[in-house]
């Protein structure tokens, strides 16, 4: 078959085009590049630039196979699993709302077993490209919740090459139970497989394809990512899976970040591809009938998303702006529900998933930059008691350190005047500093002694604050850094 | 890193350097992403909102930098 090439190139450019346009008052390109899609597509009124979207499909494919590449590819696996057991489980509990919530929404639509898992995960897993650039814009690079956003995105990555090996065989259609079970061991063995290669045979890997040269190093990645694609579609896993693992398999390897930046300029051009193509196939006349479970979708995402940052906010020790921050910044939905929406299709289930991912991921794209942007509103009316009871916070306050043991601040005054080891020892102190965690008092790093710091290395308690008349800083022996927030204190 | 600055991980997009200047009214961070691309914060007063947010490329923060450490020769 013959792909119009004035077709492609024009849709391409119009999406560009669009997406310039919407970067301009802050809105995500994802789905602007599905918007023209379905605007310029055969099921929109008015002229179609591409009229046999079907020309798109392996253009489409290889779009889909890249982009899931690259994120394999650039996935911090060390960062992550360094990032530590409080950080997997907020993005447990991030990860358990959403896509639970979601998938008792698909349950209530009615549609049927396999559709509500695949909303579940439309619903429940956040676009990483749009959460990342929102926290760019809105400046909050440096807030204290960032680096548990960014986490919690990152698990829900690798959530999703899980979610990817549990949905394939739910959506290729067994006619049994036990045939389903076993596709799901097929499908988790050959996760198993992928993950072997990751950990013994990345250098095999990187020997087969590993150049000097720029230009045969792409040459062989990609083709080696398309085939284990193909491979895993063949094999009844889908091939998005497939090139989410080839992708780690190389981000293991030491050509790990030539590779991120040869990819990204041809992942960008073909994803548009893709998420165009998914715009051409949905029919502007089918939107009406979805408008209402798009819109209840929304506000279960948006209470989803709360919870989940509130849970977040708990664990770390957060305030409400932090709380608000969480919730309001990982709302954006992208190019993961899309990709389900596009498996699904695929797997012929429900035809109104399509529609119905197309709305919601643009009602999200205009709603959660919008409500990120005024997280401090939401702030203001969290009462404390959602957060750590006994604290009163400064709520609208953002937190700005790196410390990330502010949970463990409990006590923020005391009466104690003297170093009592000291006076034990009869030795002289120079400063006095207060443990937050448990209110001992002790000296500090100038006194011979260092009772202080003793303290905290034989209690774990990280945080002192200085307990000197009119100075109220604090620092964290952990993270050796200064804590500056929140300036709550507790009641009474 | 010498004294006074602190690295923080930012998991899938860079670090974020604190770098302590040893006063309560102005301090500074950077952002340096995994793309090249560098941040700079400068907070001033008591304030955690900060006062100042500039985009660097990879080029422009080699620049900046140069300026600051006085290895930038004029001409």
């Amino acid at each position: 078959m013959h792909a119009d090439l004035v077709g492609l190139g024009l849709a391409v450019l119009v999406a560009g085009l669009v997406a310039r346009l919407a970067r301009r008052v802050g809105l995500p390109s994802v789905p602007c590049y599905m918007l023209v899609g379905i605007l310029l597509g055969p099921g929109t009124p008015g002229p179609a630039v591409i009229a046999h979207p079907e020309d798109l499909g392996l253009l489409a494919a290889l779009g889909l196979v890249l982009l899931l590449f690259h994120l394999g590819v650039e996935f911090p696996l060390e960062q992550v699993l360094g990032g530590g057991r409080r950080l997997f489980i907020a993005a447990g509990c991030y990860i358990g709302l959403n896509v639970g919530a979601g998938f008792l929404f698909g349950l209530a639509l009615g549609w049927g077993g396999a559709e509500a898992l695949v909303v579940a995960g439309a619903l429940g897993v956040s676009s990483s490209a749009i959460v990342t650039k929102l926290l760019v814009e809105l400046h909050r690079l440096t807030n204290a919740e960032t680096p548990v956003i960014l986490g919690i995105i990152v698990i829900e990555d690798l959530f999703l090459a899980f979610y990817l090996a549990l949905l394939s065989p739910v959506l290729s259609d067994a006619d049994s139970p036990l045939a389903l079970v076993g596709e799901v061991a097929v499908s988790f063995g050959f996760l198993a497989l992928l993950f072997a290669v990751a950990r013994f045979g990345a250098r095999a890997v990187a020997w087969l394809v590993g150049d000097r040269e720029d230009e045969l190093l792409i040459v062989l990645t990609v083709g080696l990512a398309v085939l284990v694609a193909g491979v895993s579609e063949e094999v009844g896993v889908s091939d998005a899976i497939g090139a989410l693992m080839i992708g780690l398999v190389i981000s293991r390897t030491r050509l790990k970040e030539r590779l991120e930046r040869l990819v990204l300029p041809l992942r960008d051009v073909l994803a548009t591809v893709f998420f165009v193509a998914f715009g051409l196939s949905i029919e502007v006349g089918e939107m009406g009938a979805v408008v209402v479970p798009v819109l209840i979708a929304v506000l279960v995402t948006l209470v989803g998303n709360v919870a989940a940052g509130i849970v977040a906010a708990r664990l770390f020790g957060f305030n409400q702006r932090g709380a608000a921050n969480i919730g309001l910044t990982v709302l954006g939905r992208g190019e993961f529900s899309l990709i389900l929406a596009t498996l699904a299709l695929g797997a012929g289930l429900d035809a109104r998933i399509g529609p119905f991912v197309a709305l919601y991921v643009l009602v999200l794209a205009v709603v959660s930059p919008v409500l990120a942007a005024r997280s401090h509103r939401l702030a203001r009316v969290m009462p404390d008691r959602l957060l750590r009871a006994n604290w009163t916070y400064v709520r609208e306050e953002t937190i700005s350190t790196s410390c990330t043991h502010l949970d463990r601040i409990r006590v923020t005054g005391t009466d104690t005047a003297v170093c009592e080891e000291c006076v034990r020892l009869g030795t002289p102190w120079v400063q006095l500093r207060l443990c937050v965690t448990c209110g001992h008092v002790a000296c500090c790093d100038d006194s011979p002694h260092r009772h202080a710091r003793v303290h905290a290395e034989a209690a774990g308690h990280p945080i002192i604050q200085s307990a000197q008349p009119g100075e109220d800083w604090r620092f964290c022996f952990v993270d050796d850094t200064l804590v500056r927030a929140p300036m709550g204190s507790p009641r009474g | 890193m010498g004294q006074g600055v602190h690295v923080q991980e930012l998991p899938g997009m860079g670090k974020r350097y604190d770098i302590e200047l040893g006063r309560s009214d102005q301090r500074i961070s950077v952002v340096v992403r995994a793309g090249g691309m560098r941040d700079l914060y400068v907070f001033d007063d008591r304030s955690s909102e900060p006062a100042a947010v500039i985009e660097l490329s990879d080029e422009e923060a080699r620049k900046v930098g140069a300026v600051l450490s006085s290895t930038y020769f004029e001409g």
